[in-house]
Parts: C-alpha cells; sequence; structure tokens
C-alpha cells in the first residue's frame, strides 16, 4: 500500500475532530449540517467516508417529469436541489466535477433535455469505470453538438471533439501529436445526433486505416476511446485533476503517480479511486486543509447546507450564476477556472452581500431564521461561539472570538438581529472563503 | 519590422533606434491627463482573415468558398485588404486616421489551443510552460509599476468576474467590474452607507500563509474599493450613446472609469464567442456588428470628455483561424491575426505585410509581426519600461514617430 494513500488513522494528539469533518463533507460533497457533522464524527474517517459515497436514489421519475419542461431554469435548480438535500453527496460531487471536465455549455446548444440527460449521465456513470463514461460521452448528444461532431463527416473531417477529447478529457495537452487528432477526427466521423439522439451515419464514417498513437488500422471511435483510456498519461492526467479538486491545487509529482497508480490498478474504478483517496494520509494532512479557494457552488450551497437549512433551489443558483459559476452554462469546454480566479474583489463583495441577503430573508430565504439555528446561545460572545462551530469547524481565540461577538453587542436586544449580523461576521472571514 | 522567428527578431533589435531601451518616458506626461490602456480580447480565436479581407488575392475564393461572400460590400484600406462591411464605422477611424490595422500579429511556433495560446498571449511568453499560482500577465506587471504612482485602481477587468490572467501582478490585486451596482455593500439589516463595518473583522483575522494572505488583501480592497468608486463614477456624463450590448455595457463602464478621473490606467474586456468552427457567416457577422457599434461609440465618447488623445487601445484574439474554410463552412484553430491599435499620436492606416494567401504555413497565414511588439509599443507609449514589463526588450512596433514622442 502506497504510504500516501494509506487510511489515515486518528491518533490521541490528532483526533477525527470536527476541523476533519468539515474538511472531508467539504470535499466529498457540499458541507453538512453540524448535527450531521457530529454524527459523522460519531462515525469515524472509514464509515463516513462510506456514508458521503452511498449510491443515490433511482431519479429517473424525477428526470423523466423534468424533460417535459423543457427548461434550462429548472434543470440548474433540479441540481442545486439535489445537492441541498441529496445524501449521496459523493455522487453528486463527482456529477459537478465531470460536468467541469466535459464542460458543456446550454448558451450553445439552447437544448435543456440533452443538458439533463448529460447530467443523468454523470450521476450514473461518474462514479464507475472511466471507460465507460467516456464511451458514454463520446455518444452524448449534448456534446457531441456542443464540439460540432454532429458535421464531423469522411468528406469533411471537422477536428474540434478530437482535440478536447485528448487535450481536455483525456490525455492533457502534449501528449498526442496533431497527426493523432487527425486520426481520432476521422475515427469518430458519422458520430451524430439525430432526434435528441445519439445516431450512427454509417455512410458519412471514415473506415479507412487511420495511425493513432504509432499504431495503424480501420480505427472505430470506440477503438480511439479503448486506447486512450490506457494509456499513462491518461491516468496521470485524471489524478492530477482529482487531486486538485479534492486535495490541494498545486499537486505534487509523489501524489499524481500514487493516486494515477492506485487508479490504474483498480480498473480504472472512479469511485473507489475517489474514496481511497479521501480516507487517507495526504487528504487529511495539514498540507490539504483550507488549501483551496471555495467556488461559488460551494460558497453558497455550502452555506446554506452549513446552516442545515432551507432555501429555494432557483434563487440559489441565480446566485452562482452572478458569482461567476452557473451551472449548465460553463465559460468555455476548458470548464470553469478556479482557486484565486473565483476571488476578485467584486466576487467577495457579492458573496458577502450574498449571506446578509440570505439571512435578512431579502430575495433569498432561509428556513429556519437564524436565531433559530443559535437557540441556547444569549450573550453576545456565546452567539459569536455557536456561529463559528456553524460555519467554521472550531471556536478560535478570543482574539478573533471578540471583534465577532461584538458585532452582535451592537445589536442590543435585538436577538434575531444579533444572529444574523455573527452568522454574516464568520462568514466575511477570511479562512471562510476557502475550502 | 520585427518578425516572429528569432532571427528577424535579432535583426529588426539591431537596426531598431535604441528608444524602447531608455526605460520609462513618464517625465513628460502633463499632470492630470494621464495615459490609459484597454484592451479588448476577442475571445474565441477571431477570424483575422474575415476581419481585415486580403481582397487583392485570387486564392481567397478558393479558400473560401462559402465564407469568401464576406467580400460583397466590403471596405478597401488601400493596401489590397478591405474590411467587411460589418465593420463600416470601425473602416472610418482607420481611414480617417484614428485607428491602425497591423496585419499578421502572432509568434512562431502557434499553438492551437485555445488556453494555451489565451496565456501565451496574457502572460506575453511565446515559450509559457506552465501556469501557476505565481504566474504574472503582462498588464499585471504594467500594473505592479503603476501602483507606486499613486493610481486609485490601476488596472481592472470589465465583463467578466474572473479577473484574466493577463491581469496577475506580483502586487497589484485587480478588481473586476461589471457594474456599479456590484459595488453597495449590504449587511442583514440592509445596506451599508460609508465605511463597511467588515473591515475591522476582515483586518482583525489572522492571516497566516500566502493563500489567507491572498484571501484578507482582496477583502480589504473590495472594502476600499466600494465607496471611492461610486463616488468617481457618479461624476460622469456619456458624449455618445452605447449600443445595448455587453460589449456596449462593458465598453461604457470603461470610458465611465477612465474620465471619471478613478486612476484607472489599464482595463482588460473580453468579448466571446469567437469560436466558428461551423456555419461561421451569420455568426461572425454579428459578431463583428456588435465590436463596430460598440469600439465606435466607445471612441466618441472619449472624444466628447478629451480623452481620445490619452486613451489607446488594443483589439486582439488569442489566435486566427485556418486560411481555408472547414466543411462546416465554418473555420479551424489557426495562428497568426491581425490586430487593431489606437493610440493617440499614431497616424493609422494599416501597418506590416498584407496576408500572402500563396505562401501560407502549414495551412496558416504567416507571423510576420511579434504580438510582444505590439505590446512593447503600447508599454512605451503609457510611458513604462517596455523591457521590465515584458521581461526583455522586444523591438517595438514604431507607430508613433521615431522618437517615442507623441505629437
Amino acid at each position: 500500500m502506497n504510504d500516501l494513500l494509506a487510511p489515515w488513522q486518528p491518533t490521541a494528539g490528532d483526533p477525527f475532530d470536527l476541523a476533519k469533518v468539515g474538511h472531508l463533507v467539504r470535499r466529498g460533497g457540499f458541507s453538512a449540517s453540524l448535527a450531521k457533522r457530529r454524527e459523522l464524527q460519531r462515525a469515524g474517517p472509514l464509515a463516513a467516508v462510506a456514508q458521503l459515497a452511498a449510491p443515490g436514489p433511482d431519479g429517473a421519475a424525477m428526470l423523466q417529469q423534468l424533460l417535459t419542461f423543457d427548461d434550462i431554469q429548472r434543470v440548474r435548480a433540479w441540481r442545486v436541489w439535489l445537492v441541498l438535500h441529496g445524501e449521496h453527496q459523493l455522487q453528486l460531487r463527482l456529477s459537478a466535477f465531470w460536468h467541469d471536465h466535459f464542460a458543456t455549455s446550454d448558451r450553445k446548444l439552447l437544448d435543456p433535455r440533452s443538458m439533463a440527460l448529460q447530467q443523468a449521465t454523470f450521476d450514473r456513470l461518474g462514479s464507475g469505470v472511466f471507460d465507460e463514461l467516456l464511451a458514454a460521452m463520446c455518444r452524448d448528444p449534448a456534446l457531441l453538438r456542443w464540439l460540432d461532431n454532429d458535421v464531423n463527416t469522411k468528406a469533411n473531417p471537422n477536428e474540434n471533439f478530437a482535440r478536447e477529447l485528448f487535450e481536455l478529457f483525456t490525455l492533457g495537452r502534449g501528449n498526442y501529436s496533431e497527426a493523432d487528432i487527425r486520426a481520432a477526427a476521422r475515427a469518430f466521423t458519422g458520430w451524430h445526433v439525430r432526434d435528441g439522439r445519439f445516431h450512427f451515419a454509417a455512410h458519412l464514417h471514415d473506415a479507412g486505416d487511420k495511425e493513432l498513437f504509432s499504431a495503424r488500422g480501420p480505427l472505430t471511435g470506440d477503438d480511439v476511446i479503448a486506447r486512450t483510456v490506457v494509456r499513462r498519461e491518461s491516468a496521470e492526467f485524471l489524478a492530477a485533476k482529482w487531486l486538485r479538486w479534492f486535495v490541494h491545487p498545486e499537486p505534487e509529482r509523489a501524489e499524481v503517480d500514487a493516486l494515477a497508480a492506485a487508479y490504474e490498478q483498480g480498473g480504472r474504478d472512479v469511485g473507489a479511486a475517489i474514496r481511497q483517496l479521501l480516507q487517507s494520509r495526504l487528504f487529511f494532512s495539514p498540507r490539504a486543509y483550507r488549501s483551496k479557494v471555495k467556488g461559488p457552488a460551494e460558497f453558497v450551497l455550502g452555506t446554506v447546507r452549513s446552516l442545515g437549512g432551507r432555501a429555494k433551489p432557483a434563487q440559489l443558483a441565480a446566485t452562482m450564476g452572478a458569482l461567476g459559476e452557473s451551472w449548465l452554462e460553463p465559460p468555455s469546454v476548458e470548464g470553469w477556472h478556479r482557486e484565486r480566479a473565483w476571488l476578485s474583489p467584486a466576487a467577495w463583495l457579492l458573496r458577502s452581500n450574498f449571506v446578509a441577503d440570505l439571512l435578512a430573508g431579502r430575495g433569498q430565504q432561509l428556513a429556519p431564521a437564524p436565531r433559530t439555528l443559535m437557540p441556547d446561545s444569549k450573550k453576545p460572545v456565546d452567539l459569536a461561539k455557536a456561529a463559528f462551530l456553524l460555519l467554521l469547524d472550531a471556536v478560535p481565540a478570543r482574539a478573533v472570538l471578540d471583534p465577532v461577538a461584538a458585532v452582535a453587542a451592537a445589536h442590543g436586544a435585538d436577538a434575531d438581529a444579533a444572529a444574523a449580523a455573527v452568522l454574516h461576521a464568520v462568514a466575511c472571514l477570511p479562512e471562510y472563503q476557502l475550502l | 519590422m520585427p518578425g516572429c522567428d528569432r532571427r528577424s527578431f535579432l535583426r529588426a533589435l539591431g537596426a531598431l533606434p535604441a528608444a524602447w531601451s531608455l526605460g520609462p518616458f513618464g517625465s513628460w506626461l502633463p499632470n492630470g491627463d494621464e495615459r490609459s490602456l484597454l484592451v479588448l480580447e476577442l475571445q474565441g480565436g477571431n477570424d483575422g482573415l474575415a476581419t481585415v479581407i486580403p481582397t487583392g488575392s485570387k486564392q481567397y475564393a478558393k479558400l473560401r468558398p462559402t465564407l469568401g461572400a464576406v467580400r460583397k460590400g466590403a471596405l478597401a484600406l488601400g493596401d489590397g485588404t478591405a474590411l467587411p462591411g460589418s465593420l463600416a464605422k470601425w473602416h472610418g477611424h482607420v481611414i480617417e486616421g484614428r485607428a491602425t490595422v497591423v496585419h499578421g500579429v502572432g509568434y512562431a511556433q502557434p499553438d492551437r489551443s485555445h488556453f494555451r495560446s489565451r496565456d501565451i498571449w496574457q502572460v506575453a511568453d511565446p515559450q509559457l510552460q506552465r501556469v501557476g499560482a505565481a504566474t504574472t500577465g503582462w498588464l499585471g506587471r504594467a500594473a505592479d509599476r503603476l501602483a507606486g504612482q499613486g493610481a486609485g485602481v490601476p488596472a481592472a477587468a470589465l465583463g467578466q468576474l474572473e479577473v484574466p490572467l493577463a491581469l496577475h501582478g506580483q502586487r497589484v490585486v485587480a478588481p473586476s467590474l461589471r457594474s456599479i451596482e456590484d459595488f453597495q455593500w449590504s449587511a442583514p439589516a440592509g445596506p451599508v452607507a460609508g465605511d463597511s463595518p467588515l473591515r475591522a473583522i476582515v483586518a482583525g483575522a489572522a492571516a497566516a500563509g500566502d493563500l489567507r494572505a491572498f484571501v484578507q488583501q482582496t477583502q480589504l480592497r473590495a472594502i476600499e474599493l466600494a465607496d471611492d468608486l461610486r463616488a468617481a463614477l457618479a461624476r460622469y456624463r456619456p458624449h455618445a450613446e452605447y449600443p445595448d450590448t455587453p460589449l456596449g455595457r462593458d465598453l461604457q463602464l470603461a470610458a465611465r472609469l477612465l474620465v471619471s478621473g478613478f486612476g484607472t490606467r489599464l482595463l482588460h474586456v473580453g468579448f466571446g464567442g469567437f469560436d466558428t468552427h461551423a456555419r461561421q457567416l451569420p455568426t461572425h457577422t454579428a459578431l463583428l456588428g456588435q465590436l463596430d457599434a460598440a469600439l465606435d461609440a466607445f471612441l466618441r465618447d472619449l472624444a466628447g470628455h478629451q480623452r481620445q488623445q490619452s486613451v489607446a487601445l488594443l483589439v486582439h484574439s488569442e489566435f486566427g483561424r485556418r486560411a481555408a474554410e472547414n466543411a462546416s463552412q465554418g473555420t479551424d484553430h489557426g495562428a497568426a491575426a491581425p490586430v487593431f491599435v489606437a493610440m493617440g499620436g499614431s497616424v493609422g492606416g494599416t501597418l506590416g505585410q498584407v496576408p500572402d494567401l500563396d505562401d501560407l504555413l502549414d495551412g496558416d497565414v504567416r507571423c510576420t509581426v511579434d504580438f510582444r511588439s505590439v505590446y512593447a509599443e503600447l508599454l512605451q507609449w503609457l510611458g513604462l519600461d517596455a523591457v521590465a514589463v515584458l521581461g526583455q526588450a522586444v523591438p517595438a512596433l514604431g507607430l508613433w514617430p521615431a522618437t517615442g514622442r507623441p505629437k
């Protein structure tokens, strides 16, 4: 067993405390209520990861209903609703990962049904073997149209899909040649869309010999997939991206090697690799803790979930959009720019205002009301302590606690205003902007 | 003219007067009329051959059997090229000497990845290997130097919530602005007038480590900006009517920042949608039409505020597109392409070699001007040390008269 990915064991000096649990639910999900975090703490790290990784319910009925609306706002609200209420947090986390990875935008497609079906494919296959997910994505109507493969024909090959397949989906730049792209583009000729479904147009497919990765043959799209997923570069490319997403924005070589090896040894089972990662010493190391900048979804949905509240999915989705992460409309096929790119001065001001409006019930409605989230706290310092436990992982030293308590004190006997002000103040701390 | 391969680059360095190596020219700038630069990035890879059309070439119709229709109604520039009818207003600015078309701008060994090529342009490094947390952009490095000159907000991004890599500096935290309303603070109790109560909370927090320090600095910057910015922007009155498009709104906000005396010297605006792999003609014509209307309003507004001579404009894309159209009546990722420059003191018109469609390189227009020489020109015009910002001596284009001083 590789040392970095060996299971982390709590000790007396390094226990599985609320900070560790908070780290786990923020990265392996979209945060959780204090009650849920305490429950996971009692269960221990392995059981906690297993709980997060539980498979989701069969959402077929809800999906069918959604498809009848053909409305992108509803599709977006559906995704937000699932994150707010779903117990299968890791699956949803991976679906969000794949949405960023195979970043497809409805701005070009104007096809909410295909966008919804693509999300459902992420839910269904995103925790399974990568080969199957990739095969499904290469037949995904939204992705094929997004990357112009619906006009890729034998007579006139279009390289857009093949280029992104290698550069962004599997191998990463520098690990293929322009000739490989041309060969793959020919292999995917005729992989089209008809009536909203995948359609193989045999008469438009180029069945001739192609040379890919220095091997020749009459390759089809499935041959390209099979020859690509087994390449070491693909394992390393995915491993590095998972490490950036789940652990640390700048992974080291040894970490990439370890995760790539685990993924390959596990038969390219994505869920198994990610579960191993979330249980690992690497994941629980100080290097990982609060090492990432929260994105809008992590900030907005994480705030509502951390408070154990409910809010309207459509409004939260709109807020995420205003903050730069409008699901189903990534800025480009490259996905969203992450980490420090999320946090300009303007973006932070909007985040701060979102929390203020949420707590005050302006435009956004949080239920239950802030005051009832901290029923046992009356004195300003107790309100501050309660707010830290709800939103951050621990009660801090007095030097940090006291300015927050002073915010509560400024509202005198108005308990509702004091509770809202103190939660807003904690959500504005630098620490809270980090994942 | 500084070319793109290393040999012609060095040759040009040897031949040019030493003006570019003299360092900052800030001393002659009159107070209160600080020079500013707006960089407009056409995102997705703008088709240079449909933007500045080499109408003199017989190859054009052969390479572009359907897209060649763009020549109908094109407006000649006098050097064997023409602008499409969708750029009619811009054509007037070029012909009348307010703007320049520079042909064949790019870099050697072009990268066809949008993201890679965009990073190369934004960092100003054709050999760029890897973008990390410490990577800075060319405008960010310029802003770092302006920050010491008392500028309020030396640099800002418009029309994009994210700050582009071009604006990442070592010291400067450039804000991104979408509207002035973005800069009103709210607390649970209601809108906050005056200084934000958050300052004490944020400033008092322990911010150990590089990332926490970055977050805290960003937060304090936002608090500091909000009040100042709203007050400064309220002073603006438009001198032109802007089109009601996202780009029109972004350029009006740019003009507002530039004329409000807020000290903004560098602006980056993104305008997307140029990745036209299929059915390009109607899409591209509409995009250029939006560009034309917004740029025209921007230049007229600046002129009305007597700022046209002190604001420069650069319009570029991460690459052009292949010379031949593809089978989907679109174009695939290419290499060199024209850029637009408007700059007080320059003579306008066209500059550089007209693309030779009989002499393509791997199906692409050859690069004849290193993009960094456009940057060098603009940096010098701003009064900055181009060598320091670009990390090496790059010969400037020579758009202004030889001494490098304005008319």
